[in-house]
C-alpha cells in the first residue's frame, strides 16, 4: 500500500479522499489554490502545498506543478477525485513517466474510453445496446445526412464531452446547422477538442447508471445501479439507488451484462456505465465515466462498500475480495446535492445526524464560497430499509440542515422529495422541466 | 444566541400501533358511571378528555373548567365578580341554601363573566355554573349578564355565552322573571350596535334562560345530547295529555326543528368559535 497520497482536488471530494486515507493509515498531501488557503482539505491533510492562483488553470489543472509537488512531498500516488484532471489521459501518462501511480484507469484505457464514438463500438460487441448514432462527424453536411438516416429528433454531442457541455438537441433539419456550429465551438472551448457525434434522442427517458469496480487480476463486480434522472440542464441534482424504475429481474440481467462488458474491455478501477432507460424498459448505453462519481455515496450507503478505499487498493494492485454474491443491495439510499446559490461567507453550519444520515461537505464556519469553482457545497445522503423510510429521513434531514450566510437549494430539494411524482418513483429526465 | 429556526418536515404520521397510552388504573381510583353507555370511567381519564365519555356523552362541566378549556391560556379577565344575590323577598331558607351552595361550588353566583381571547380573538365571555343551584337566574345573574352586554357595547366586543340553567330562580320570584326582559333588552342593544353574539347551549338549558338570552343569539350552538327546552317534558305531557316524540327537547331534536344552528362537540368548540369570531371580526353581519 502507498504510504503517502497526493489529492489533486479540492472541496468535499478532497475531504472525502483524505478521510479514506486516514482510515487506511495513508499519509496525505493536499494541494490548494491561494483562494483555498483556509479550506478544510488543507487543514485535514498531513501536508499542504499552495500550487497557484485562484483560477483552476493555474492550480488544480496545473499538471506540472502537481507532479512536482507530489515528488517533492514524497507521495507515491495521486488521487484526482472527480472533475479537474480525473479524466485527463495526458496527466495520467505524466504521472507514470514520473514514477507516480495515477489512481484511476491507465492512460491507454482512458483514451480509448473517453472517445465516446470509439467506446460505443467497443460496447456494441459486449451485448449491451447502444443508442443509434454516428462516429465523429466532420461537417454540417455529414451531420445532416447522418441525422436523416437516424431520424429526428437527434442529439449532437461532443466526443470529449461531460458535465452537460457541448450538447444540443435538434428537432429538425432546419436547426442542424446552428446547433452544429454552437456545439463544436463549445466543445473546443470546454475540452480543447471540437469533434462531435450524433445520436438518436430518446424521450421520455431516465438516466440510470451502473457502478463497477474492477481490479487488474480480472475480477469485476457491479455495485448496483443509480437513478440520476433528476437533473436541471444536464446537471444532476438528486440521485437514488436502487432505481425505482428497474425490476429485480432487469437489474440482475444488466449487472451480468455490465460486469461482462467491463471484463471484455479490460477496464481496471472504479467506473460507471451510463444508460438511458426508455419507457419500454430498454437500456441504451450512453457513456462510461472512468473515475469516481459525485454520487458514489449512495452506492456506498446501500452496499456498505467504500469506493474510495477500493480505488486506492486497486491502484496498489490489491485483488478485490468481494464477489458479486457478497454485494448487498437491500434498502434504499438517496443523495441530495446541496449547491450554493450565491457567494459569501458561511456564518453558521448545523449538520443533521442520526442513524444512516451522512453529509459529505467541505464547509466549516468561515468558509468563503468563491465564484472560481463549482457550486457544490455538500451532499446529504440517507439510507433506510425501504424507499419510503429513506424519503421520510431525507425530508427530516433537509429540514435540519442549516447553512447560514450562503444561499442554497435546500428548500428546492425539500420540494422535490415532497413531490408526489417523485414519491411515486414514476419520474424521468423531464421532471425538473423549467423549474 | 437565538434558537435555530428549523423547517418542519411534511412527513405523514406512520400507521399502526396504539394512538395513546392505555389507561393505567390505580387501584381505588374514583370512577364515574356514564349514564349513556353505563361504563365506569376513571375520573382521571374523564378529566383528560374534557369530561366527554368515549361513547360521546358530555358530562356537565364546571364554569371555571370550561373557561380554561375555551379561553386562550391566561387570557380570561373576570368582570363583576362582586355581584351576588341577597334575599329580597325573605324567602325561607334561601340565605342558608345560598351559603351552602357558595361553599360547595366556590362561586358567588351562577354565572361567571369576563373578557377573554378565544383562538386569539378578543371577546366577552359568560359561562353559567350548573353546580350553583343548576344555573338558575336570579337578579344577580341577570344583572351580571346585562352588565356584560353593556360592557361589550362600550368596548365593541362580541359576546360568547355558555348557558346552563334550570330557569328563573324561584326564591327571588318576580325579580327573577324580570331578568328575562332586562337581559333581552341588553342583548338587543348589543345587536343594534352591530355586534356578534354566539350562544352555546349546554345541558340543560331550560326555562327563563331559554326564553330570554339563550335563544336571542345571532348564532346558536349546542352541545351533543343537551336538553334544550322551556317547560319540562313531564309538565308538558301532563298538561297536554299527549305522548311526546322520542328525543324531545334534546339538542338534536331542536336542531332538526330549527331552533339551533349547529351541534358542536366539546373537542371542536374552541376552534369552531375562534373561526366564527375571526370570520365576523366582532360584527353580527
Amino acid at each position: 500500500m502507498f504510504s503517502k497520497i497526493l489529492i489533486a482536488n479540492r472541496g468535499e471530494i478532497a475531504v472525502r479522499i483524505i478521510r479514506a486515507c486516514k482510515e487506511m493509515g495513508v499519509a496525505t498531501v493536499a494541494v490548494y489554490s491561494e483562494e483555498d488557503r483556509n479550506a478544510l482539505h488543507v487543514a485535514l491533510a498531513d501536508q499542504s502545498y499552495c500550487i497557484g492562483g485562484a483560477e483552476a488553470s493555474g492550480s488544480y489543472l496545473n499538471e506540472n506543478q502537481i507532479i512536482s509537488t507530489a515528488i517533492l512531498a514524497g507521495a507515491q500516488a495521486i488521487h484526482p477525485g472527480y472533475g479537474f484532471l480525473s479524466e485527463n489521459a495526458h496527466f495520467a501518462r505524466l504521472c507514470r513517466k514520473n514514477g507516480l501511480v495515477f489512481i484511476g484507469p491507465d492512460p491507454e484505457s482512458m483514451e480509448r474510453l473517453s472517445d465516446k464514438a470509439v467506446l460505443k463500438e467497443l460496447i456494441r460487441d459486449t451485448g449491451l445496446s447502444v443508442i443509434p448514432g454516428t462516429k465523429a462527424v466532420t461537417s454540417v453536411e455529414e451531420a445532416r445526412k447522418a441525422a436523416a438516416r437516424i431520424g429526428y429528433p437527434v442529439m449532437l454531442k461532443a466526443c470529449a464531452g461531460g458535465g452537460g457541455r457541448g450538447i444540443r438537441l435538434i428537432h429538425g433539419a432546419d436547426e442542424l446547422e446552428d446547433a452544429y456550429l454552437q456545439a463544436t465551438a463549445e466543445a473546443v472551448s470546454a475540452f480543447g477538442d471540437g469533434s462531435v457525434y450524433l445520436e438518436k434522442y430518446i424521450f421520455p427517458a431516465r438516466h440510470v447508471e451502473l457502478q463497477i469496480l474492477a481490479d487488474e487480476h480480472g475480477n469485476a463486480v457491479c455495485l448496483g445501479d443509480r437513478d440520476c434522472s433528476l437533473q436541471r440542464r444536464n446537471q444532476k441534482l438528486l440521485e437514488e439507488t436502487p432505481s425505482p424504475a428497474v425490476s429485480e429481474e432487469q437489474r440482475r440481467k444488466m449487472i451480468e451484462l455490465a460486469v461482462d462488458a467491463v471484463k471484455k474491455i479490460g477496464y481496471v478501477g472504479a467506473g460507471t456505465l451510463e444508460f438511458l432507460l426508455d419507457r419500454e424498459g430498454n437500456f441504451w448505453f450512453m457513456e462510461m465515466n472512468v473515475r469516481l462519481q459525485v454520487e458514489h455515496c449512495v452506492t456506498e450507503m446501500l452496499t456498505g462498500i467504500d469506493l474510495v478505499k477500493w480505488q486506492i487498493r486497486i491502484a496498489a494492485g490489491i485483488p478485490l475480495n468481494i464477489t458479486q454474491e457478497d454485494v448487498r443491495m437491500t434498502g434504499s439510499a438517496v443523495e441530495c446535492r446541496i449547491n450554493a446559490g450565491s457567494c459569501g461567507m458561511l456564518k453558521m453550519l448545523h449538520v443533521p445526524g442520526g442513524p444512516s444520515v451522512r453529509f459529505d461537505t467541505c464547509l466549516i464556519q468561515g468558509t468563503v464560497v468563491s465564484p472560481y469553482y463549482d457550486s457544490l457545497l455538500g451532499k446529504l445522503i440517507v439510507f433506510a430499509k425501504t424507499r419510503e423510510e429513506t424519503l421520510r429521513k431525507m425530508r427530516a434531514a433537509l429540514c435540519e440542515l442549516v447553512i447560514d450566510g450562503i444561499q442554497t437549494n435546500i428548500v428546492e430539494q425539500l420540494r422535490i422529495v415532497e413531490d408526489e411524482r417523485f414519491i411515486s418513483g414514476n419520474y424521468d429526465l423531464s421532471f425538473m422541466g423549467n423549474r | 444566541m437565538a434558537l435555530l429556526n428549523f423547517m418542519k418536515p411534511m412527513n405523514e404520521l406512520e400507521e399502526g400501533g396504539r394512538t395513546s397510552a392505555p389507561v393505567q388504573r390505580d387501584a381505588g381510583e374514583p370512577e364515574k358511571k356514564c349514564p349513556n353507555c353505563h361504563k365506569e370511567i376513571p375520573l382521571s381519564r374523564l378529566w383528560a378528555s374534557d369530561l366527554v365519555c368515549t361513547c360521546g356523552y358530555h358530562f356537565r362541566m364546571k364554569a371555571r373548567q370550561r373557561i380554561q378549556m375555551i379561553a386562550d391560556k391566561d387570557s380570561f379577565r373576570e368582570l363583576f365578580s362582586g355581584m351576588h344575590s341577597d334575599n329580597p323577598l325573605n324567602f325561607p331558607g334561601y340565605r342558608e341554601k345560598i351559603e351552602t351552595v357558595r361553599a360547595a361550588s366556590g362561586e358567588k353566583e351562577a354565572v361567571v363573566c369576563g373578557t377573554a381571547m378565544i383562538g386569539k380573538q378578543r371577546c366577552c365571555l359568560f359561562v353559567m355554573e350548573s353546580y350553583f343551584m343548576m344555573g338558575s337566574m336570579g337578579s344577580a345573574v341577570g344583572e351580571k349578564i346585562t352588565s356584560l352586554f353593556e360592557y361589550a357595547v362600550q368596548y365593541r366586543l362580541p359576546v360568547v355565552g355558555f348557558t346552563v340553567s334550570g330557569g328563573a330562580r324561584m326564591q327571588e320570584g318576580l325579580l327573577s322573571l324580570m331578568q328575562m326582559a332586562k337581559t333581552s333588552a341588553a342583548v338587543k342593544q348589543h345587536s343594534d350596535a352591530g355586534l356578534l353574539y354566539i350562544a352555546v347551549l349546554t345541558d340543560p338549558t331550560t326555562g327563563g334562560v331559554t326564553a330570554s338570552f339563550a335563544m336571542e343569539a345571532d348564532i346558536i350552538l349546542a352541545e351533543p345530547g343537551a336538553t334544550v327546552g322551556f317547560a319540562g317534558a313531564r309538565v308538558i305531557e301532563q298538561t297536554t295529555k299527549k305522548a311526546l316524540p322520542e328525543g324531545f327537547q334534546t339538542a338534536e331534536f331542536v336542531l332538526e326543528h330549527g331552533f339551533v344552528d349547529s351541534i358542536v362537540p366539546r373537542s371542536a368548540q374552541k376552534k369552531y368559535l375562534a373561526e366564527i369570531l375571526q370570520m365576523h371580526d366582532g360584527r353580527a353581519v
